[in-house]
This record gives structure tokens, C-alpha cells and sequence, in this order.
């Protein structure tokens, strides 16, 4: 649960600055999509808008979050025993 | 991961824990505190609330007052509108906010947390429910223990219930500032609310019922990144929530009116109270830490309790480092506010505030974008004439309707066929074609320079000069 979090949240505070400031340039009616101008309402298209940034965000999260995985916490489940300090989780 | 919580392994963990969503913590059951912070913090609650919940719905012109309509991308605040091109304005208010944030937090500690943070103050709300509800602080850590009864059934499903209900308007609110609030109020009762409103609504909703409700302490102890920098701000002459440990220890309980010297004690009474009405469960007596927002209830608390034991008032209160060392007064505190890092805060502060206002005060109230038809680049009509074909833009920022007078110069012989007087309505723009003509041997072969002007036909200050290319072949 915490680690969903920290994926979600930061993501989340990143994905409204993103937003803002992509809309505030970007009229949603200028934005093309697979070559056919968006007819979706206004309102939609920033509310997608949105989610899109939120996922976008939160993959880069998540890619955090794996990569500073200890080497404890990778070598669980073949039977190697990091010694303590070394990379294991705090 | 410095801020990783310490979970003790499971069989040392006691009874009373509750798993939760950020970390193994203990629920915390803020008794309720009343004194003069408890005061300043609920004035703040009104009106930060009746402008919240009442603002939406404020008439202005035939119109919301302040709404920001995504929709049309306008955002309207009383008199002004802004356009997608005034985001210099947004971003300067954010700037404003920002060292608003530093000056007070130089000077005052957590001030914005203590009284005026959404999440202060939907706390307080919901806590304040929770406490007509289910009663003072030993009532409700009673019930929580409790089994399931009719009687806990009743009051949980009041409770949260009326937390429901309150998350559910201050959503509604919400997105009354995007859309204006009355036709959702009316799309509402009639079923016919947009699937995208309806879904931030409850969005919103859902968060503040949760933040508010449930998480409370834990959204400033783990979710703000305010919370984590606001100690850079600080230095030794910040005013703090600071308990006077020379005057407190040794702590421990005794009779009232006894003197504390006569038993080798200090002032502390030992009571807890400070750390029963915390709304982050802390003990302030430890010193400074940064899970303290800062809201003062300890010292109201606290306050009171000497008051009983004839005890003067402030063993704990606002002070700053420096004055605790030296004990220093309220008049060397003051005159130690005025230093360099305020200065320079204030003296930021005071000229983005100007160039703010004075921005507002000489904001355009007319706009025009001249594009060149580039489809046709020029041609040649009756007469002989050359002609060039322009796409006015004429974007009308003001709040009334204007009528505009367009004319052309900077060539011999320039005219323009078309529109001479185009009307805009109010906060709109409108685009409109002009044929610009001249005669062959006018001016240079290639680009030449020439201006549109367009004036209001009511107040001639209102006027815009702008320069265009006219290509002669």
C-alpha cells in the first residue's frame, strides 16, 4: 500500500502543475489526434489530458522506486543472504 | 529513504495500532482546546470557508463573479477577465504566493499550517463533527474500543454521514468554479449533470472526505512537501510553538497552588494535555520537530492548566530560539524580526506586488493579431490595384461591448475594402477579413510596411497600432 502511494501521490502533484501549465499554451482544440482533430469536449480532452499526465508520471515513479530497490530485496527468492548495510532496506 | 517509517516487527507492535495507509501509526484523538489560538484558528475556518462556499455564487454583471471557465478559456474574477495570454499574471501570483509563504514562514514559523492550510481547516471541521457526534476525546477512544452495538452503529453512520454530506457540497463547489455553479446546481436536481463534472465532483468530494476524515495528520506527516522544506526557512529568531524547558523541568504532578520551587520542581504539572489535544500527536516538550504544524492548541491548553495552578501563563508559547537562550521578552523579540533574510524577502515581495498591480492597472483592454492570408499572396484587382488580403483578430478584453474603427497607412495611395467599423461583444473576439489596396507603383518590390489601427469609437485611448507586410510583386 505504502509503495502504491509513493508512486500515486507525487505523480499526482506533478500531473496538476503539467496540466496547468499544458493548457494554459495549448488550446485543446488545436490538438490533433492520430491526424483527426479531437472533437471530444473541452472539458473531457483536459480531464484525459490529465489522467494521461498522472500515468505518465507515475510510470517514471514507479521506475524510481525499482531502481532504488536494495540488492536485499532483488536477491529475495533465489537464497543469497545480502549482508545487512549492504543495499538492504532501511 | 531517510523518511522511511520504523515499523517495529509485528509481535512488538501494541494492541491499540491500527494499520494504515502511510505507516504503522497510533490514531490520534485530539481533544478538543479553546483559548486565544483555538479562536484565531476558527475565524480563519469562517472565513476562508465563506469565501470558499460563498464566492461561487456571487453575482457580478449578469454573471459568476469568479469563474474560471475552462470551457471558453476565460477566467473571470470580479471585474477582469483574463485570457490564455495573461498567464504571466497567474504566474506572478504564484511567485507572490511563494515568497508570501517564505516571508511568514521567516517570521512566524508554520503560521499557514496552524490556521490556514485546506487541510487545518477541513480538519477542524470534520473533528468538530465528529466531536458533537461522538463526544470529547475519552468518549470517542471508548467507542473505538467498544464491539460493534446498535448504539456505535447509529453514531459511526451519523458521523459519517454528515462528513459525506459536507465532502459532497465542498466538492460540488468545486467544480462550481469551472462551470458556473448555478447550472450545475440546477443539472443537479434534474439528472442532467455532465459525466465529467459529475466525476470530479465526486473526485474531489472523495479526497476531502478522505484527507479530512481519515488521514488527517498523516497528509502533513507524510504527503506534503511543504511540510519537509519549511525548516530551511527557519532560523534562530523564527517564532516557534516552544515549550521553556528551564522553566519546566523537572517535570511532575503535585497539588494545586503548590510551589513548584518547594518540591525542587519546575512548572510542568506532568498533565499531558498538551499532547492529548495535538492534532499530530506529538509531545512538544521533546523540542522542535517537524511533525509540529504549529497550531498552537498546546498553548491553549497548556495556559489553562496554569491558570488553575495559579502558574503564569506561557510555558509553552510563541518564542524563538535566541529568546528562550537569552530570555529575551516580547520587545526584543519584535525588535529582532528585522533582519537580513526578512528584509530580503519583503523587499522581493514588495516589488513583484507592484509590478503586479501595475501590470493589472495598465492591463490591454484590446488585443489584435493581424495575419496575412498566406494562401493568396497578392493580386491584382479592378483598376489596376494591387490587393493583399489580412485576417484581423481583434480580441475585446474590456467588460461591455465596443465598437472599433479599423484604418490602414504606410503606403501612397493604401485603402481597404472591407468592414471600417467591426463591433466585438463583451470579453469575445472576433476575426474579420480586410482587402488592402494600393496602387502598382507603390512603394518597393517585395515586403513593405504597413500599420492597422484600430481604435475604440468611445474612448480613443483604447487603441491598438500594429504593424503588418504587404507584398508587392
Amino acid at each position: 500500500m505504502l509503495r502504491i502511494l509513493w508512486v500515486l501521490w507525487p505523480s499526482f502533484l506533478v500531473a496538476g502543475i503539467a496540466e496547468g501549465i499544458f493548457f494554459t499554451i495549448v488550446d485543446p482544440q488545436e490538438l490533433y489526434l492520430f491526424g483527426e482533430p479531437v472533437h471530444l469536449s473541452k472539458i473531457a480532452t483536459y480531464s484525459i489530458g490529465f489522467f494521461g499526465f498522472w500515468a505518465t508520471c507515475a510510470a517514471s515513479s514507479l521506475m524510481t522506486w525499482f531502481l532504488q530497490l536494495g540488492a536485499a530485496e532483488l536477491n529475495k527468492g533465489v537464497g543469497v543472504t545480502t549482508p545487512a548495510g549492504d543495499g538492504a532496506p532501511k | 529513504m531517510a523518511s522511511n517509517p520504523q515499523m517495529p516487527p509485528q509481535e512488538s507492535r501494541p494492541n491499540f495500532v491500527e494499520e494504515s495507509l502511510y505507516e504503522v501509526h497510533k490514531k490520534v484523538h485530539p481533544r478538543a482546546v479553546s483559548g486565544v489560538f483555538a479562536t484565531w484558528r476558527w475565524a480563519l475556518v469562517w472565513i476562508t470557508q465563506l469565501v470558499y462556499y460563498g464566492l461561487c455564487w456571487l453575482p457580478w454583471n449578469g454573471r459568476q463573479a469568479v469563474l474560471f471557465d475552462l470551457v471558453e478559456r476565460k477566467f473571470y474574477i470580479f471585474g477582469l477577465v483574463f485570457w490564455p495570454q495573461d498567464v504571466i499574471f497567474l504566474a506572478i501570483l504564484l511567485i507572490i504566493s511563494a515568497y508570501s509563504l517564505f516571508l511568514f514562514t521567516a517570521v512566524g514559523g508554520r503560521l499557514w499550517c496552524g490556521y490556514a492550510c485546506p487541510q487545518t481547516v477541513y480538519t477542524e471541521i470534520f473533528t468538530w463533527i465528529e466531536q458533537k457526534i461522538e463526544g470529547e476525546r475519552n468518549a470517542r477512544i471508548k467507542l473505538d474500543a467498544a464491539p460493534m452495538s446498535a448504539r456505535k452503529l447509529g453514531l459511526r453512520t451519523a458521523k459519517y454521514g454528515a462528513w459525506i454530506l459536507l465532502a459532497f457540497w465542498t466538492g460540488f463547489t468545486f467544480v462550481g468554479y469551472f462551470t458556473p455553479i448555478k447550472t450545475v446546481w440546477s443539472s443537479l436536481w434534474s439528472f442532467s449533470l455532465g459525466p465529467w463534472e459529475t466525476f470530479w465532483m465526486l473526485f474531489y468530494g472523495a479526497f476531502t472526505y478522505l484527507f479530512a476524515g481519515h488521514m488527517r495528520e498523516q497528509v502533513c506527516k507524510h504527503m506534503c512537501p511543504y511540510a519537509r522544506f519549511q525548516g530551511v526557512m527557519f532560523d534562530p529568531d523564527t517564532l516557534t510553538i516552544t515549550y521553556d524547558n528551564e522553566r519546566g523541568e523537572p517535570r511532575g504532578a503535585r497539588k494545586k497552588g503548590v510551589d513548584p520551587q518547594s518540591i525542587s520542581k519546575g512548572d510542568c504539572v506532568d498533565c499531558g494535555i498538551c499532547v492529548q489535544v495535538c492534532p499530530t500527536g506529538i509531545d512538544i516538550r521533546a523540542g522542535l520537530q517537524y511533525e509540529c504544524i504549529g497550531c498552537a492548541a498546546c498553548i491553549d491548553a497548556c495556559d489553562q492548566v496554569m491558570e488553575k495552578m495559579d502558574y503564569p501563563k506561557g510555558l509553552i508559547r510563541y518564542s524563538t530560539e535566541h529568546a528562550i537562550e537569552s530570555h529575551w521578552g516580547w520587545k526584543e523579540i519584535i525588535a529582532h524580526i528585522v533582519r537580513p533574510r526578512v528584509i530580503i524577502y519583503s523587499t522581493i515581495l514588495a516589488v513583484i506586488c507592484l509590478a503586479f498591480v501595475w501590470g493589472i492597472a495598465t492591463k490591454a483592454t484590446l488585443r489584435v493579431d493581424v495575419i496575412r492570408d498566406r494562401a493568396v499572396l497578392a493580386r491584382e484587382v479592378e483598376g489596376g490595384l494591387v490587393e493583399n488580403l489580412y485576417r484581423l483578430h481583434v480580441i475585446n478584453v474590456s467588460e461591455a461591448p465596443l465598437r472599433y474603427s479599423v484604418s490602414v497607412s504606410g503606403l501612397d495611395g493604401i485603402e481597404m475594402v472591407g468592414e471600417r467599423v467591426i463591433e466585438v461583444p463583451a470579453a469575445a473576439a472576433r476575426s474579420v477579413t480586410v482587402q488592402v489596396r494600393v496602387p502598382p507603383g507603390s512603394g518597393k518590390r517585395g515586403a513593405n510596411q504597413i500599420f492597422f489601427d484600430v481604435k475604440s469609437l468611445s474612448d480613443p485611448k483604447v487603441a491598438v497600432h500594429e504593424k503588418a507586410s504587404f507584398l508587392q510583386p
